[in-house]
């Protein structure tokens, strides 16, 4: 790493390890988050991913290891002692945001903002543009009781944003919303970005992370399995999946036309038979087919397809589908490790 | 916009507003955001003290409507409005306090919180806060008391300051012990009902239990006991038990109880301190666990 990436590097955990009795709920990770990038945590359930960020908000010590944040252009190591000046610059929201009811949004958040410092004169304005910036100008002074999940979801980040932190640590932001919420907090989190915003982010939702994480941190059993942006830990593995939809396919047809799809990719792949062969999902109504990520060999299996006079309507490399294998790929080898 | 305009300004910590500055200041905007979530308590509640006071004002109008005399002494009239003082103690701080600690680990606020804020400078805001209101409802009502009083007597004792002051300790006392509840339970209903259960209940069955034993010793243990010192401050009596003499069941003996009427002055101040002091260190305490651990 040269000089200049260095210095941008904002987060940095050195052999960040938390033990609870003899069970290692993380166990000595090490991770660099730099200036102005969003950075995904993924982590089956139970595998450290609210450990590491209750860890970093200093709500837990760690067993063992160290946290620095940067702070007026110096990397300074996370104590007891400097929290309250080193986390201002991070705005947290860990695990699903409760607030009290009877209280409105601005209230919450301005008294939030206060908390960590933000200047009196500036505040009503702080409060009405943050709101805004989630559409929710018209509910600010409305209690939060009457709240959607998703509203309440929105101002738990907001109140993370509020103080206008450069770090932002959001543990599951997406959960449990409906898709269009889902969607305005995924736009929400790009804008952050835009505005030089880093973003230090877990969730479980693999498509949310993929539109956009620049890199991806994949945590199992507590331990770092991979760290990396897609396209590398796409070459990492030598495998990327393929998502080819049909024309039309009926119930009758669907083993036919899957006996074919196999007799004509399965050989093009680049892989062993057993790992390539085509899958049918049958939610979205794709085939699903595993290569070893060569554009040449896609461009083949294209062409091998349209010869073959399959009604192809799309076909595409989707992020969430590589990162979904990967993502089980890299925490089943983990867990067989552990057993 | 191009990317250089709409990129943030490096984060700036305004160094005026560190350090002892800073604590000084969180604790205040938690006081403020206190206020605005509990005022509508504090309405109901002061609400609730000045019926109090407006009931036995119509009760002792009416006695004297019906030919009962008044006291001759204004100290005597003021312990008319003083008969209840510790029930309404214990509801104003069971109903303010209950949920001090309670409600964080109902409602898991702890996480949205506790990055932002430390438990101490949080549990100090919201202890000021609602203690005040306490007090304010306190100050109040000896305020109403004085008042009508000097109306009816021309005259006010000067003891009955005193009494206000103890009454304000006494509340103090109270009030941490509902906190030391409030922290080792998950509900606030659950606080302010066991809160009430044991300061109304409980410790009158106690007293009456202490007092069927004819114990000698004056019950400094019991917290419901330094509640005494409120009236009787009035007009301290000396001795400061008196002894009731009961007929036994076989036929021309009597039994003689011990019936402790107020501790001492010093008593009162060093028990009320200490008791306070306990409650809240454990009630502290016992936050700053079940914190950590996550609960």
């Amino acid at each position: 790493m040269n000089e200049k990436d260095k210095k941008e590097v904002l987060i940095q955990f050195k052999g960040l390890t938390k033990k609870f009795g003899s069970l290692y709920a993380v166990s000595d990770v090490d991770l660099e988050i730099k200036r102005g990038e969003i950075v995904g945590f993924l982590g089956p359930n139970g595998a450290g991913k609210s450990t590491t960020m209750k860890m970093m908000a200093h709500l837990l010590r760690p067993t063992k290891g160290e946290i620095w944040i940067r702070h007026n252009g110096e990397l300074v190591k996370l104590t007891s002692r400097n929290k309250s000046y080193l986390l201002d610059n991070v705005g947290f929201l860990i695990e699903n945001p409760a607030f009290y009811g009877d209280m409105t949004a601005r209230q919450i958040l301005s008294y939030f903002a206060r908390l960590k410092g933000y200047p009196w004169k500036n505040l009503t304005a702080r409060v009405e543009e943050v709101v805004g910036m989630f559409g929710l100008s018209e509910w600010i002074d409305k209690k939060l009781k009457i709240y959607s999940k998703g509203m309440r979801q929105k101002i738990g980040i907001l109140s993370a944003i509020v103080h206008d932190p450069d770090i932002i640590v959001l543990d599951e932001p997406q959960t449990g919303l409906d898709p269009k919420a889902r969607r305005d907090v995924r736009n929400f989190l790009i804008k952050l970005k835009q505005m030089g915003k880093t973003v230090f982010l877990s969730s479980h939702l693999l498509y949310e992370i993929s539109e956009i994480a620049d890199r991806i941190a994949i945590i199992s059993h507590g331990k770092l399995i991979a760290y990396d942006n897609l396209e590398n830990l796409e070459l990492s593995t030598g495998r990327s999946m393929l998502n080819i939809e049909l024309l039309t396919i009926s119930e009758e047809t669907l083993d036919d036309i899957l006996q074919k799809l196999n007799e004509v990719i399965t050989p093009l792949t680049g892989l062993e038979a057993q790992l390539s062969e085509v899958k049918y999902n049958q939610d979205s109504e794709i085939f699903e087919v595993l290569f070893d990520g060569d554009p040449k060999t896609q461009h083949k299996i294209f062409r091998t397809l349209f010869e073959n006079n399959f009604n192809i309507i799309s076909f595409s490399v989707p992020k969430a589908s590589l990162l979904e294998y990967l993502f089980i790929n890299y925490t089943d080898e983990v867990r067989e490790e552990n057993e | 916009m191009s990317e250089e305009k709409t990129r943030a300004k490096p984060f700036q910590v305004e160094k005026s507003k560190m350090g002892i500055k800073r604590q000084f200041s969180q604790v205040i905007d938690t006081m403020y955001f206190e206020v605005k979530r509990n005022y509508k308590k504090f309405i109901l509640m002061l609400g609730f003290y000045i019926l109090m006071f407006l009931l036995f004002y119509i009760l002792n109008e009416t006695q004297e409507a019906q030919g009962v005399e008044v006291p001759d002494d204004p100290e005597d009239y003021i312990l008319t409005y003083l008969a209840n003082i510790g029930t309404l103690i214990v509801i104003s701080t069971a109903a303010l306090g209950g949920a001090i600690i309670a409600e964080d680990f109902q409602k898991q606020t702890g996480n949205l919180i506790f990055p932002k804020i430390s438990k101490t400078r949080l549990l100090t805001g919201r202890l000021i806060v609602r203690y005040g209101f306490n007090a304010i409802f306190i100050c109040i009502y000896f305020t109403l008391i004085a008042y009508v009083t000097d109306y009816k007597y021309s005259e006010v004792p000067e003891t009955l300051i005193e009494s206000m002051l103890w009454a304000l300790l006494y509340t103090f006392t109270i009030f941490a012990f509902v906190v030391f509840l409030s922290s080792i339970n998950k509900s606030p209903s659950a606080a302010i009902v066991i809160s009430i259960l044991v300061l109304l209940v409980v410790a009158h069955v106690v007293e009456m239990l202490l007092f069927s034993m004819n114990l000698e010793n004056e019950p400094l243990f019991l917290i419901t006991y330094y509640e005494k010192i409120i009236p009787a401050s009035l007009d301290m009596p000396n001795p400061r038990y008196e002894d009731v003499s009961l007929a036994s069941p076989e036929e021309g003996e009597f039994i003689e109880f011990r019936r402790w009427i107020t501790p001492s002055k010093i008593d009162a101040l060093i028990g009320m301190l200490s008791f306070a002091g306990i409650f809240l260190l454990f009630a502290y305490v016992i936050y700053m666990m079940r914190q950590s651990k996550n609960e």
